[in-house]
């Protein structure tokens, strides 16, 4: 084994490496909004939205991540007389299907975080003379972002390794190119260099939100 | 006219009644200690006066307006007008936690646009002094001690320019030797004529400071009148008995 041939398997890997990289920033940065907004849904006075949150939520919680990105992917053109308007980009159905299932992971861990918010604080915001949204805006959200962000790091972890996933639905990632240079040199090495990149990303990521903890810590 | 009349207040929770028929007024430069065993009571009338719980029944006036009239209560808006006239001390403190000690005191009159933002700061950090804690001003609330966070939230509250200021059980979650720094900074105020409320469980506080003490049980006002009345001379048994435990 030389350098060059680490170096030739290295660039394709890379390439998959960005694919894995893009979809878990747009599944992030669109389930993160996405999972508050059902939070604060499912909290709703108004009864059918809550239920219709709380459902959403139970369903995407409670069946498997690869069923809903092959349904998304696969199953959506067999619909019958829709099914032809369906056929999308299978990255793009793809990272619905993240966004989906993970804005229902989010959505429980703010919710826990807004449970852990004392009533104390509201109470205080009310004799202020805060109304209902300020309340929300400037003493509830900034906490409840504190109190859920060691569960959103760990989830964020889970979400890169869960990028893997796209494998099973043909979009080309990292481990899709580990495999193939695996079946086409017979050797071990791609794998293991898979695993070094998945755990560099996994690092770069724990260090991000241990800083922002560090920062937004008040007690 | 008294600034705060309460008459024949009822409150229940399911078949329990807290409050049976609490009537009492308030007078400008009052300071009103009300006392009483735990469950008496005395928590949620306090809390109803600045609206934290509806009530049944009865009347609550503040400066001659109605905040609820014979249990039917006034329009949001104007509940809102009536309740930002007082200010409210919990036993928790209740400090925003991420926000600093002077932020803690600008929030709210920065949000309901009272004053600008160079009166504003001029003001908290004349409360901050006032209450002893100027050199805290930009730290977080938890890196203070119990006495010092309830100060703060004293302050917090004075920057509403409150008309009547209550207190619900201020001293009550702080270690003995610091609960003395907290009730200073009332007596002070009761020097400037603050009108207030005190829920108190510190009975010596309560007759040094109050003019008028309220001793409740079981939901009813058993006995009131001056601290020498109540405290000293209790002409109710109930009273004394509950003097006699707390031995001043």
């Amino acid at each position: 084994m030389t350098i060059d041939y680490l170096i030739s398997i290295l660039i394709p890997m890379l390439e998959g490496a960005r694919a894995t990289i893009f979809l878990f920033l747009i599944a992030i940065v669109v389930s993160i909004p996405l999972g508050f907004l059902l939070t604060l849904a499912v909290r709703s006075n108004i009864k059918p939205l809550s239920w219709l949150a709380s459902s959403y939520i139970y369903v995407m919680r409670g069946t498997p991540l690869l069923l809903q990105l092959l349904f998304l992917v696969f199953g959506l053109p067999h619909i019958p007389g829709i099914g032809q308007y369906l056929v999308i980009d299978r990255f793009v159905a793809a990272c619905l299907g993240f966004i989906l299932n993970y804005a229902a992971y989010f959505a429980e861990i703010f919710r826990g975080g807004l449970l852990a918010i004392d009533k104390g604080q509201y109470e205080a915001s009310k004799v202020l003379g805060l109304n209902k949204f300020q309340t929300l805006t400037y003493i509830v959200l900034p906490q409840m972002f504190r109190i859920a962000l060691p569960a959103v790091a760990n989830e964020s972890v889970t979400l890169v390794k869960d990028t893997a996933l796209l494998y099973a639905v043909a979009v080309p990632e990292l481990l899709h190119f580990a495999q193939t240079a695996v079946n086409r040199d017979f050797t071990i090495i791609p794998f293991l260099l898979a695993g070094i990149i998945y755990l560099l990303i996994t690092i770069c990521l724990t260090f991000i939100f241990k800083w922002l903890e560090r920062r937004l810590q008040y007690d | 006219m008294s600034i705060l009349q309460v008459n024949k207040l009822k409150k229940s929770f399911e078949q329990l009644e807290v409050l049976k028929q609490i009537s009492f007024d308030v007078e400008k430069n009052d300071v009103v200690a009300v006392i009483g065993p735990s469950g008496s009571g005395k928590s949620t009338m306090l809390r109803s006066l600045i609206h934290l719980e509806e009530i049944d029944g009865g009347s609550i006036t503040v400066n001659g307006d109605y905040l609820v009239n014979e249990g039917t209560y006034t329009s949001p808006k104007q509940i809102k007008q009536i309740t930002s006239r007082m200010g409210m001390v919990f036993q928790h403190f209740n400090l925003f936690p991420h926000l600093t000690v002077v932020e803690n005191l600008e929030l709210a009159p920065k949000l309901v646009k009272e004053g600008n933002a160079h009166q504003n700061r001029k003001d908290s950090m004349e409360l901050l002094e006032k209450v002893g804690l100027s050199d805290k001003a930009n730290a977080l609330p938890g890196k203070l001690s119990g006495g010092q966070k309830q100060r703060v939230a004293i302050a917090r509250a004075l920057m509403r320019k409150p008309d009547i200021l209550l207190f619900d059980e201020p001293t009550s979650a702080l270690d003995p030797e610091l609960t003395g720094e907290v009730l200073t900074v009332i007596k002070d105020l009761a020097k400037e004529q603050m009108t207030m409320v005190i829920v108190t469980h510190e009975m010596e506080f309560a007759r040094d400071v109050a003019n008028k003490v309220l001793f409740m049980d079981n939901g009813e006002i058993v006995e009131s009148g001056p601290p020498v009345d109540v405290l000293i001379n209790p002409k109710m048994e109930r009273t004394k008995k509950f003097l006699y435990r707390t031995k001043l």
